[in-house]
């Protein structure tokens, strides 16, 4: 029988009866909101404060916006990317993948003309496609995932820059270019805040993503199996959870994501940068992890990631408003990272 | 679950808290120091601002500056030439900011300071299809704009500053023909093929020595960098029996091409003349002193520029839309009173 996944809020989950639950248990059980709250209150306390109101513009609903906005390719690519670190597995190519399918993008808008719908759908489906190669390699195969993504980090890479002709994907950057004036209005449309609503259709697709995966994760008989692979392969595997279909989806969701992350960014940049998303994946792990999601698989989930992509916004929105120098801010953030991971460890020994 | 787990797990989340609020803290009481300086008073609220008829003398202003990358020393000088000039006007408080070459920083900078409402912005960018809109969000927040060395797509901006690097790369071809007498050996260590200015500094170069007798015996991609330069400069000099002159892009270029050429261990550094671009106090200019370089041309920050015209147009001045700057020459004889201008 699968391990009893460890989701957001175990209030609703059915205890064990036995256990004796402590306000402390309580309190941990919220830890991540807890964090996050505080984190809140701490930017509302030192963000500079707005000339006309008086209130902190840590408090106002423009920065909120602005910082989901400005995290939600990070936040896309932390959604597949939970699926995978549930398993027990890591993706390193996401960052790679979001540069090969942002160039792609471009390539297929602006220089091919394609309608912008159309080339969505193809670039996911690219996206999809390279995650399935990781997804052969690490389930049928048995190769480390670490080792199987670390490749698909530079062959991606390599052809971002194949498909771009090492140049950035721009109108009027090659005279056959079918656009040469102005991107699609598309770009524009994505990135720019909807009336009334206030909120960038990125941003959107962003919650969208990651509460259908919640959905996914928590009532899908695959998203059980994820939990279970995750907790003990072996025993997965001995009691006929179909592991290696489940975990080869897995890679492809996770691609198929840093795709759509890759829409985004082509977007925003207004260009298709055979370079972009370099780093990426590293950012997207650190919000899994701090989230409270184990890198050894089969504990967290969508609420916790999405929890640890609100706090990294949170806190690199305060420093960028506090103007705190790069160097300090590095290291601040690493120590961060640090101290999230050595809770978690806490966590699984006392438990 | 034990109780002491619980306490540690505790005590560390409380410490992580507790140590972002002691740095943020820190920052927070050198910080408001700065702002309370910086910010404009509301008027009515303190009588100094408001004593007085006419309001530009004893005006405050907050000047944000985004720079694109601090990874390179011409950016770095940048940033000095404008704490430099802001240094000189009490009323300025500057707020800076490294976007680390990542596009999104700066977008995200930029609207930062549109936040924060700042009296003016003047940005570096890094690419600039990206950050034409942010820039325009602050043209539209009633924010001026300054953009300097690269400019951004349109004209929704208040003013550019940025250097002619097609006229520096003439100005080099036209000394480096006149040091040669019209012929002789050149090899061109050329910048990144894929940006702007590493093509402006090949054009204005061949406008330069046009109608001379000099040949390029080679013309290697060394993408700005002084490892590159060196490595290309050893092949280079193993194929080329008779070299003149190396002409670098840059400066670090033409001083790995100078370290290549002692490095042979042939002695031809003595016969060989490097020419840089670029004339960086601790890079070009000091290789001119030390006797590296016959000549490197200075390709100006425009930091202090930046500031003059951010003055004039907060205290509603003329100014110019555009500012072409020019360059400098350092040689040895001039090196030691600042280059001379061409």
């Amino acid at each position: 029988m699968p391990e009893t996944p460890e989701t957001t809020p175990p209030g609703s989950a059915a205890p064990d009866g036995t256990r004796r639950r402590s306000v402390w248990e309580l309190l941990d059980s919220y830890r991540g909101l807890i964090a996050l709250f505080l984190v809140f209150l701490l930017g509302c306390i030192v963000t500079p404060r707005l000339r006309d109101t008086g209130l902190p513009i840590f408090l106002s609903p423009r920065t909120q916006l602005d910082l989901l906005f400005e995290y939600c390719e990070y936040g896309l690519l932390a959604t597949g990317m939970t699926l995978v670190i549930l398993t027990g597995g890591i993706d390193l190519s996401v960052g790679s993948v979001l540069g090969l399918c942002a160039t792609l993008f471009a390539l297929l808008t602006v220089g091919y003309g394609w309608a912008p719908i159309g080339a969505v759908l193809a670039v996911v489906g690219v996206g999809f496609l390279a995650g399935s190669i990781n997804g052969i390699l690490v389930a049928r195969f048995g190769m480390q995932p670490f080792v199987a993504t670390l490749a698909m980090m530079t062959a991606a890479r390599g052809a971002a820059k194949y498909i771009s002709g090492g140049i950035k994907v721009q109108p009027a950057a090659m005279p056959w270019y079918k656009l040469q004036q102005d991107t699609p209005h598309f770009f524009r449309w994505m990135t720019t805040a909807l009336p009334g609503l206030g909120i960038q259709p990125a941003s959107l697709l962003f919650l969208a993503a990651i509460i259908l995966m919640a959905i996914v994760v928590r009532r899908t008989v695959y998203g059980r199996k994820l939990y279970a692979i995750g907790g003990n392969e072996e025993a997965s595997r001995l009691s006929g959870v179909g592991v290696a279909w489940a975990k080869g989806l897995t890679y492809a969701l996770c691609a198929g994501f840093a795709g759509l992350a890759g829409v985004v960014n082509a977007c925003r940049q207004d260009i298709g940068d055979p370079e972009a998303g370099a780093g990426f994946e590293l950012d997207a792990i650190a919000a899994v992890v701090i989230g409270g999601t184990s890198l050894a698989g089969g504990r967290g989930g969508m609420g916790f990631t999405f929890i640890g992509v609100l706090i990294i916004a949170y806190i690199s929105k305060i420093l960028s408003l506090k103007g705190v120098d790069i160097a300090q801010r590095m290291m601040i953030q690493g120590a961060i990272i640090a101290i999230a991971v050595l809770i978690q460890k806490r966590k699984r020994n006392g438990a | 679950m034990n109780g002491h787990a619980q306490w540690v797990k505790w005590t560390a989340g409380l410490m992580l808290v507790a140590g972002a609020a002691l740095l943020a803290g820190c920052q927070g009481s050198k910080d408001q120091g700065s702002q309370s300086t910086g910010t404009t008073p509301p008027p009515g609220k303190t009588g100094t601002a408001t004593t007085g008829s006419t309001p530009a003398p004893g005006r405050k202003f907050v000047i944000a500056m985004s720079q694109c990358n601090l990874g390179e020393p011409w950016r770095v000088q940048m940033n000095a030439d404008i704490e430099a000039a802001a240094k000189e006007h009490p009323e300025i408080t500057l707020d800076k900011a490294d976007a680390q070459n990542k596009s999104e920083t700066q977008q995200a900078q930029v609207r930062d300071f549109i936040q924060k409402k700042v009296d003016l912005i003047i940005i570096s960018p890094k690419e600039s299809r990206p950050l034409t809109r942010p820039v325009g969000e602050a043209i539209d927040a009633g924010i001026p704009v300054i953009v300097l060395d690269r400019a951004i797509e349109g004209d929704k901006y208040t003013a550019f500053i940025g250097g002619d690097n097609r006229k520096i790369g003439l100005e080099a071809g036209k000394f480096i023909n006149k040091t040669l007498g019209g012929r002789g050996n050149v090899v061109e260590l050329r910048g990144l093929m894929t940006t702007v200015p590493a093509h402006d500094r090949h054009d204005g170069f061949m406008e330069g020595i046009k109608g001379s007798q000099i040949k390029i015996v080679a013309d290697p991609d060394c993408q700005w960098l002084e490892p590159n330069a060196n490595r290309e400069m050893k092949s280079i000099l193993s194929t080329q029996p008779q070299i003149d002159l190396v002409y670098g892009h840059n400066d670090p270029s033409a001083h790995g091409a100078y370290m290549a050429t002692v490095q042979e261990g042939k002695g031809r550094e003595k016969q060989i003349k490097f020419v840089g671009i670029d004339a960086l106090p601790t890079e070009g200019v000091k290789y001119v002193k030390d006797g590296i370089l016959t000549a490197t041309f200075q390709y100006p920050t425009g930091g202090k520029e930046a500031i003059e015209t951010a003055l004039k147009i907060l205290n509603k001045q003329p100014f110019e839309k555009k500012t072409s700057l020019g360059t400098r020459i350092f040689t040895k004889e001039n090196v030691a009173k600042g280059g001379e201008p061409l």
